[in-house]
């Protein structure tokens, strides 16, 4: 006898949720005008700086992002931005090189090694040097940390100087990519390291436990399970650090000499660039072709570090499933 | 919190004496780990004249990764080397971090407490010079200014960030994921493109001049994601329960959330507010291009408007001892604004704990 088919012939139905009273409505109307206001913003920005540096862009063409002259007092101005972008990108990389450690350094004891107290303890320290202004950052490196940094420079120089990257012939170590670098470290620490150990304190403890009970020590385990699982939210944790070490403003301003020539690599050579303390020193004494020129690079500085940020959010956000 | 997970093997030693908390050849092994590297170094420093940075990272740290290596393999065997040398290296990057935070606090503290005075935070600066002496003239201007271009900006973030944070939390829409990447990306965004934004959009379009309110406006952008994203993780711990309860009773969505969701997620809002204007209280960039200063105290939002950032970057820039103890004394003021909200935002955030009940005697 065949097997009667008992499932029911009807589909299942499927549910679905909608504000159905006018109040709802209107809150939920609300909300989405709250978030669309979000997107209006970026895209605002956009507009009006794209709309109001567009001349400058069409008088110097190209050249505005490879070439390497900012003269003012010629006739049309001519203003290239070639080494402050290569400048911003050459300190945030030297920033990211020295915060990566440290930040993985500090989730890690935060998550693994410290006591719930102490790891308390730290976390309040990390946050509130989150939340240390970049001008108070930018007093200390000016008055405090450059000379030291400085003087790390000249060691650097003297003991490795037959590298390319250390090699100065001046006898000036202020003002360097280096120092720059140093400062945009102690700022993009904290956001590598918070992002860091929200991934280490997520993951999850069976794999921990099955490496510990096949005989894993502490760097096997570090390795070869906490490593490789939370690497991709790592890498979106150094990249949204790396692009505020991009915009970063004022703290850069005071510790870095800006000159229109291409630095490749050299760190410690006093000369360097940055696209956003260069606009805010340039601002003051500006003429109205020179501003057209300076909203431009504020355009090129927000659509790299936009691409940068996008970037960033969305492997963070891929690394973290449980947030869905 | 999380709980800690011990991450050391599980191997237990050969004279495990675990009633006693401290034995013997746990303080020799402290020693031999950390004393002995330290004093080597010391004499090492001092007979061959290195200089200190140098001595810390050619000497102590080798040092220091050998002989808690050393013990690492006496302990555990081969393994225990590379635990070792992962500790000394996870404990050498922690303590230059606390190192130079410890700096910043240090010296802003040490400098700044030697400018401040009852007269310099009420006093503005009409006739005050670079040179001046520091008994006349101080911040009470822009501390003024400060506070009425942040809580401006307050105003006006609220119902944008707690809007996003509801979408974000409270809807099914498709749009969430865009949005919180966007909010994500946009806590990014460098301050000095959102001061030209506000330049370019109000400024060179000739709706206002140099004024408070577009300095406010400017930092709006710079506040928004902080709050969206801080506000959004406290409606988030609120227990699904709560809200499908009230649902299930009935209450329109609008009314489950002022009156449940709400009030249960209202310390994490607070908290959410403090860490976005902690954020921007400091920001200098966009006032410098949108609000400008003034010497003389002013309430007028219209019109150039002085600020703590801006007066610390004015006082820096002449260069003088005297305008550089300005600057340290504003900057304290700055941190001690942060330092402030940061403590009622932990106040609020803490959990609080039931309290133990006194056994009567």
């Amino acid at each position: 006898m065949p097997v009667k088919d008992l499932s029911p012939s009807l589909e299942r139905r499927k549910l679905v949720t909608k504000p159905f009273s006018k109040a709802d409505k209107v809150f939920y109307g609300i909300t989405k005008a709250a978030s669309g206001m979000a997107v209006a913003i970026v895209g605002l920005i956009l507009v009006f700086l794209f709309a109001s540096s567009w001349p400058a862009l069409q008088a110097q063409g190209i050249d505005f992002i490879t070439g390497s002259t900012w003269d003012s007092s010629q006739d049309p101005g001519v203003f290239q931005l070639g080494p402050m972008i290569w400048g911003s990108f050459l300190i945030a990389f030297n920033g990211v090189f020295l915060a990566v450690p440290m930040a993985i350094s500090i989730a890690y004891l935060i998550v693994f090694m410290l006591s719930s107290r102490m790891a308390k303890i730290a976390t309040v320290l990390i946050d509130l040097l989150a939340s240390t202004p970049s001008i108070v950052i930018g007093l200390w490196g000016f008055i405090v940390f450059a000379p030291i940094a400085a003087h790390w420079a000249e060691l650097l120089n003297r003991f490795l100087g037959f590298l390319p990257f250390f090699k100065v012939e001046t006898e000036n170590f202020l003002g360097s990519p280096f120092i720059a670098g140093w400062i945009t470290a102690v700022m993009i620490v904290p956001i590598i390291a918070s992002v860091t150990r929200e991934i280490f304190s997520q993951m999850d403890r069976d794999l921990i436990n099955a490496g510990l009970a096949l005989g894993g020590g502490r760097a096997s385990t570090f390795f070869r399970i906490i490593l490789p699982t939370s690497g991709g939210g790592i890498v979106g944790g150094t990249l949204l650090g790396f692009g505020r070490a991009l915009g970063e403003t004022v703290a850069i301003l005071f510790v870095l000499n800006i000159v229109f020539d291409y630095n490749w690599f050299n760190v410690t050579k006093p000369e360097g660039g940055s696209v956003a303390s260069m606009i805010l020193s340039k601002f003051g004494e500006a003429g109205p072709a020179e501003i057209e020129a300076l909203l431009a690079s504020g355009l090129v500085l927000f659509v790299i570090t936009l691409l940068v940020n996008w970037l960033a959010a969305f492997i963070v956000d891929k690394a973290q499933p449980w947030r869905k | 919190m999380e709980k800690v997970i011990s991450l050391s093997p599980v191997a237990r030693p050969a004279k495990a004496e675990p009633w006693k908390t401290s034995s013997q050849s746990r303080i020799w092994q402290v020693i031999f780990a950390s004393v002995a590297p330290a004093l080597l170094t010391l004499g090492i420093t001092l007979a061959f004249q290195i200089e200190p940075p140098v001595a810390l990272l050619v000497v102590f740290l080798p040092i220091q990764i050998i002989s808690a290596g050393a013990l690492g393999l006496k302990e555990f065997g081969k393994r225990g080397f590379a635990d070792a040398a992962l500790i000394v290296a996870a404990v050498f990057f922690a303590t230059l971090v606390l190192v130079l935070l410890l700096s910043v606090l240090w010296s802003v503290i040490s400098f700044g407490s030697k400018a401040l005075s009852l007269s310099f935070i009420s006093q503005n600066n009409v006739y005050i010079s670079a040179t001046t002496s520091l008994e006349y003239g101080g911040i009470g201007h822009a501390l003024l200014g400060t506070l009425l271009i942040v809580s401006l900006t307050t105003v006006a973030t609220i119902p944008l960030g707690l809007g996003i944070a509801v979408f974000l939390t409270e809807t099914r829409s498709k749009a969430r994921n865009a949005i919180r990447v966007l909010i994500q990306a946009m806590s990014g965004l460098p301050s000095v493109v959102a001061g030209l934004f506000i330049y370019s959009a109000l400024i060179v379009s000739g709706v206002t001049g140099y004024s408070g309110l577009a300095g406010s406006l400017a930092l709006l952008p710079l506040m928004l994601p902080t709050v969206a994203r801080i506000a959004e993780e406290a409606l988030r711990l609120v227990p699904a329960e709560l809200r499908n309860g009230a649902l299930a009773l009935g209450a329109p969505a609008y009314r489950a959330f002022f009156q449940v969701t709400l009030p249960a997620a209202k310390s994490g809002i607070i908290t959410a507010l403090i860490l976005g204007i902690a954020r921007i209280v400091g920001e200098t960039a966009p006032l410098i291009l949108t609000a400008s200063t003034t010497n003389g105290t002013t309430l007028n939002m219209f019109g150039a408007m002085p600020s703590l950032p801006y007066y610390i970057y004015e006082f820096l820039g002449n260069g003088f001892d005297t305008s550089t103890q300005r600057a340290w004394g504003a900057a304290l003021v700055i941190l001690i604004l942060v330092g402030i909200l940061f403590t009622i935002a932990r106040v609020l955030t803490r959990k609080k704990k039931p309290k133990a009940k006194k056994r009567k005697k």
